[in-house]
C-alpha cells in the first residue's frame, strides 16, 4: 500500500488536534492551551488505499529554536521525510498563520492550507476569498469545521491530488517530484542585500534539504539548525555577512510578516457584523482584573481541590472495601514468600487503582476542561507575577498544578518550559506540591488522628517550606526567566471527547509506568520486611528520628520505605507503632511526621522520571537533598513549636 | 498571481521607481539591470509589458517614462520616501533604504497609511506602558537587541502599522488585544513597544 506522511502545524488554539480527531476519530490530545502537546502525536488512517500518517506537531507561532515547540516540530520537519504539510490557519487573523505557510513552502515542502474558524470569522465580520487565496498562494486552500466535518473530505482530497501520479513512483523518484509540486507553491522575494546574502551562501550549501532554505535558517541563526548542515563554513560566511547586515534576521521576518499581511488584505472583506459577541469580554474583565482574577483563579483552585478530596475520598473508600476484603482472603495465610508476593503485590495494585482512579483521572478530567475552555491562560497570567518572584515563568503553573495529582506525569510536563534549568527548577518545588499520595498521608493520618486543623497546619507548612526552598534555588542558580508573551485563546464550548481523550494521555504514564512500580515497589518491600532488613535501619538511624525529630525509632520504617511504595507509608505507621496512632503519638508527633514524610521527591517512581529528564546526577542530588531538606525542616519547627 | 507573476510586479514597479528617481529621461536597460537584482529575463520581460501598456517608451536599448508612466511612478517613488522617512526616523536611517525597499512590495496600504501619519507626528513612539487602560494606539517601533523576543511578537500579530488596545491591566502585565486577538505580556515586554496614542474611545 502507498504510504504518505503529512506534518499539521499550525499556531497555538488553531484547532490542530481537532482537526486530527476529525481526521482520524477520537485518538489524540486537543488543547486549548498555547503548548500543551510537548510530542509529536501521530494517527493513521487509510484513504482510498493510501495510507495517510498524520504527525501533529505542537503549536506554534513560526519554525525556529526559540521553544521546545518550535524544536521539536522543526526536527519533525527536517528528519521525517515529510510528503506534506497541512497549515491550518486562523480565519480572524489570517496574516498570522501565513507567516508559516511561508516557512514551509521554503522548506520546499507541499503545502495545504486548512482555514478553521471561518464562521467565527464571519461573525466577527470577516469573510475571506479562498479561492483568490488560492490563486495568490499557488496552493490549496480548503476552509475546514473539524466540530461539524465540513471541509475534511476535501482536504483528504487535497492531500491525494498534491501528488496524484507520484504515487505509482518508486520513492526517490517521489520525493523528486514532492520537490516539484513544492516549487510551485509561492516564495518570498526578500531585499536585495537578503537575497545576495541567501545566493552567496547557497552555493556552498550540500545535502538534501533546499538550498535556499538552508541560507535562510543560518542568516536567521538558527543554532539547532546547524547540525543539519554538511558544510558548517557556511556558518562562518553567515557570520561574516551579518557584520554587513546586523539586522539582516530582522529584514527577513519584518519582510515575511509585511508580505503576510499584503496577501491577507488582498483575500480579505470587511463588514459590519452587527453585533460581536461580548459575553467572552464580561468573562475576561472579572479573571483578568487587578484584584478578581487572582482571587477567583484562587477560588477555582481550591474548589478543584475541595471536590478532588471529597469525590477522592467517596470513590476510594469504595474501592478500599472492595481490595481490603480480597486482600484478608489471602492475608490469612502463612507467610510464605510467594503469599508475601501476591499480598504485597496486591498491596500495591489496590493503592494505584485507588488513586488513579479518583484522584489523577479526576483532577486531568477537570483540569483539561478548564483549559479547553480557555481559563487555563488566564490563570497563568494571573499566577505568573507569583510565579516571577520565586524565579519561575508563567506556564511553569501547568507542570505544578499536574503535581497536584501525581508526580510522575508533572515531570514530563515540565518540557513545555523552554530551559533546561527553568525545568530542574520547577521539578525541585514538586517537592512541596502534594501529589495525591501525600495529600492521602496528611489527610489518612494526619487527618484521621490529629484532626483537621492539623492536618490543614501541615499543608499551609509545606507551602512555607516550598517559598524558602524556591527564594534559596533562586539565589543560587540565577535563572532569567522568560518574558510573559501568552495568547489567550477566546473562549470555547469544550468537546468532552477531547478532554477525555487527553486526559487519558496523561493518565498513560500514571498507568503504564507508575502502576507497575507501585506493585514492584509493594513487592520488594514485602521481600524486606520478610527477611527482616527493614528493622536493620532501626537503630543506626535512630538519631534521626527520636533525637531530631522526636519520633518513635521504628516511626524510620514508613519515613524510609514508604520511598518505595508511598500509598503504603500510613498503613506501615500503624503496624510498625502496633497499636492506635492517637494513643501512641501527640499530636505534635503526627505533626512532625507528617511533614517528614511528605515533603521532598516523594519516591522511586517520581526519583525514576526525573532521571529521564535530567539525568542520574541532578536527579538523585535533588531527591536526596529535598528529603534531608525535609526532615531538617521538620525537626527545626518541632524545636521552635517546642520553645514557645 | 504565481510566483513569476509576483517577481514581475516587483521587478516592474523597481523599473518604474528606478526611471521616476532617476535625473535623466533616458535610462539603459544595462544599468536597470545593474541595479535591479534578478535575472535578465524578468527585466526584459517586464519591459515589454511596461512597454505594451504604454507606461514606458523603449527605444534602442534606452527607455524612458510616458506620460501615464509617470504618474505610476511618483506614485511609487512616494510611497517608497514615506517608508524610508518613517524607517529613518525610526531606526536612525541605518538600513531605512534597504527596510523600505522590502516594505513597500509587500506592506498592506493600511499598514502604509497607517505609517505616513505616523511619520508625519512628531508625538509618535511612546512606550505602550504609557497607554492607560482601554486605551488606542498604533503601534509604530518595536525595539528590541533579542532577534528571538522580536520574531516571536512579529510572528503573533505584534507589528508595526497594527492597532493596539489595552483591555486589561493585572499587576506587572497588561492584555492587549491586536486584530482579534488577546494577548498578555509583561510590562518590561510592553516597554520596548513604541506606539502613537489614538484618541480615548
Amino acid at each position: 500500500m502507498k504510504e504518505l506522511k503529512i506534518l499539521l502545524i499550525g499556531q497555538p488554539n488553531v484547532g490542530k488536534s481537532s482537526l486530527l480527531n476529525a481526521l482520524v476519530g477520537p485518538r489524540v490530545v486537543v488543547s486549548n492551551y498555547p503548548g500543551t502537546t510537548v510530542e509529536i502525536t501521530q494517527a493513521e488512517e487509510i484513504f482510498h488505499d493510501v495510507k495517510i500518517n498524520f504527525l501533529d506537531t505542537p503549536g506554534i507561532y513560526s519554525i525556529s529554536d526559540r521553544s521546545e515547540e518550535e524544536k521539536v516540530t522543526e526536527r519533525a520537519l527536517f528528519e521525517e521525510e515529510i510528503d506534506g504539510a497541512i497549515i491550518i490557519a486562523d480565519a480572524t487573523s489570517l496574516e498570522r498563520s501565513l507567516y508559516m505557510v511561508f516557512q514551509i513552502l521554503e522548506a520546499e515542502i507541499p503545502a495545504i492550507i486548512a482555514l478553521n474558524f471561518v464562521e467565527e470569522a464571519e461573525k466577527k465580520g470577516i469573510k475571506i476569498d479562498c479561492e483568490k487565496l488560492e490563486k495568490l498562494l499557488n496552493i490549496p486552500v480548503i476552509p475546514i469545521n473539524p466540530l461539524t466535518k465540513r471541509g475534511v473530505s476535501r482536504l483528504v482530497n487535497a492531500i491525494l491530488k498534491t501528488c496524484p501520479e507520484s504515487l505509482s513512483f518508486a520513492r526517490d523518484k517521489l520525493r523528486r517530484r514532492i520537490k516539484e509540486v513544492a516549487r510551485r507553491g509561492f516564495k518570498i522575494r526578500y531585499d536585495d542585500h537578503i537575497e545576495r546574502a541567501i545566493d552567496k551562501i547557497s552555493t556552498q550549501v550540500k545535502g538534501r534539504l533546499p538550498k535556499r532554505l538552508v541560507a535562510l535558517r543560518v542568516l536567521e541563526e538558527d543554532e539547532d539548525f546547524y547540525k543539519y548542515l554538511k558544510n558548517e563554513k557556511i556558518i562562518g560566511e553567515a557570520k561574516e555577512n551579518l557584520k554587513e547586515h546586523p539586522k539582516i534576521a530582522e529584514d527577513i521576518s519584518i519582510t515575511r510578516y509585511g508580505t503576510a499581511s499584503f496577501i491577507a488584505e488582498k483575500v480579505t472583506r470587511l463588514f459590519s457584523s452587527g453585533k460581536e459577541k461580548l459575553a467572552g469580554e464580561r468573562i475576561d474583565n472579572v479573571l483578568l482584573h487587578r484584584v478578581w482574577g487572582p482571587l477567583t483563579t484562587g477560588l477555582f483552585l481550591f474548589a478543584i481541590f475541595g471536590t478532588l478530596l471529597y469525590l477522592g475520598n467517596l470513590i476510594q473508600n469504595v474501592l478500599m472495601g472492595l481490595t481490603d476484603s480480597l486482600l484478608s482472603s489471602f492475608g490469612a495465610a502463612e507467610h510464605s514468600i510467594i503469599t508475601v508476593v501476591l499480598v504485597q503485590g496486591l498491596a500495591g495494585l489496590a493503592a494505584g487503582v485507588s488513586i488513579a482512579l479518583p484522584y489523577v483521572f479526576l483532577f486531568y478530567l477537570l483540569l483539561g476542561l478548564l483549559e479547553d475552555i480557555g481559563f487555563l491562560s488566564r490563570f497563568i497570567v494571573n499566577t505568573q507575577r507569583f510565579l516571577k518572584k520565586l524565579g519561575l515563568p508563567g506556564k511553569a503553573f501547568i507542570p505544578l498544578a499536574l503535581c497536584l495529582g501525581c508526580t510522575a506525569p508533572a515531570t514530563r510536563a515540565t518540557r513545555l518550559l523552554s530551559s533546561k534549568k527553568e525545568q530542574f527548577h520547577t521539578a525541585s518545588l514538586f517537592a512541596f506540591v502534594p501529589c495525591s499520595s501525600r495529600t492521602a498521608i496528611v489527610m489518612g493520618i494526619v487527618g484521621f488522628y490529629g484532626g483537621v486543623r492539623l492536618a490543614l497546619s501541615v499543608f499551609v507548612t509545606l507551602f512555607a517550606a516550598g517559598l524558602i526552598w524556591a527564594f534559596g534555588i533562586k539565589r543560587l542558580i540565577h535563572v532569567k526567566s522568560e518574558p510573559l508573551l501568552l495568547e489567550l485563546p477566546p473562549y470555547r464550548k469544550p468537546l468532552l471527547k477531547n478532554v477525555f481523550a487527553k486526559s487519558w494521555i496523561r493518565m498513560k504514564d500514571f498507568v503504564y509506568i507508575v502502576i507497575p512500580l507501585l506493585i514492584l515497589g509493594g513487592i520488594a518491600l514485602g521481600i524486606l520486611d520478610m527477611l527482616g532488613f527493614t528493622n536493620i535501619i532501626v537503630k543506626p538511624l535512630s538519631p534521626i528520628t527520636t533525637t531530631w525529630l522526636g519520633l518513635p525509632a521504628v516511626s524510620i520504617i514508613p519515613l524510609i520505605f514508604g520511598f518505595l511504595q508511598k500509598d503504603l507509608t500510613g498503613g506501615m505507621l500503624v503496624s510498625v507503632l502496633g497499636g492506635e496512632i492517637s494513643s501512641i503519638l501527640t499530636p505534635l508527633q503526627i505533626y512532625t511526621f507528617g511533614i517528614a514524610s511528605t515533603v521532598g521527591i516523594p519516591c522511586i517512581i517520581a526519583l525514576g522520571m526525573l532521571i529521564k529528564e535530567f539525568g542520574f546526577k541532578r536527579a538523585m542530588g535533588l531527591t536526596i537533598t529535598s528529603i534531608a531538606y525535609g526532615i531538617l525542616f521538620a525537626g527545626l519547627l518541632r524545636r521552635i513549636i517546642l520553645f514557645f | 498571481m504565481t510566483k513569476e507573476g509576483d517577481i514581475l510586479k516587483i521587478v516592474r514597479e523597481d523599473i518604474l521607481r528606478t526611471l521616476g528617481e532617476e535625473e535623466t529621461e533616458e535610462v539603459s536597460v544595462d544599468s536597470i539591470k545593474s541595479d535591479i537584482n534578478v535575472s535578465d529575463p524578468f527585466i526584459s520581460k517586464a519591459i515589454k509589458q511596461l512597454n505594451g501598456e504604454g507606461l514606458i517608451k523603449y527605444h534602442n536599448n534606452f527607455i524612458s517614462l510616458t506620460e501615464r508612466g509617470k504618474e505610476n511612478a511618483r506614485d511609487i517613488v512616494k510611497k517608497h520616501r514615506i517608508l524610508e522617512n518613517y524607517v529613518k526616523e525610526t531606526k536612525n536611517g541605518r538600513d531605512a533604504h534597504k527596510v523600505a525597499h522590502i516594505l513597500e512590495h509587500y506592506v498592506s496600504k493600511e499598514v502604509i497609511d497607517n505609517i505616513k501619519k505616523l511619520s508625519t507626528l512628531k508625538s509618535a513612539g511612546v512606550p505602550l506602558t504609557e497607554l492607560e487602560c482601554n486605551g488606542k494606539g498604533i503601534i509604530t517601533d518595536i525595539v528590541f537587541s533579542d532577534y528571538g523576543v522580536f520574531e516571536r511578537m512579529v510572528s503573533m500579530g505584534i507589528f508595526l502599522g497594527e492597532r493596539i488596545r489595552i483591555t486589561n491591566e493585572i499587576s506587572d502585565s497588561i492584555v492587549v488585544k491586536i486584530g482579534n486577538k488577546k494577548i498578555a505580556l509583561n510590562k518590561d515586554i510592553a516597554e520596548n513597544i513604541r506606539i502613537y496614542k489614538n484618541e480615548r474611545t
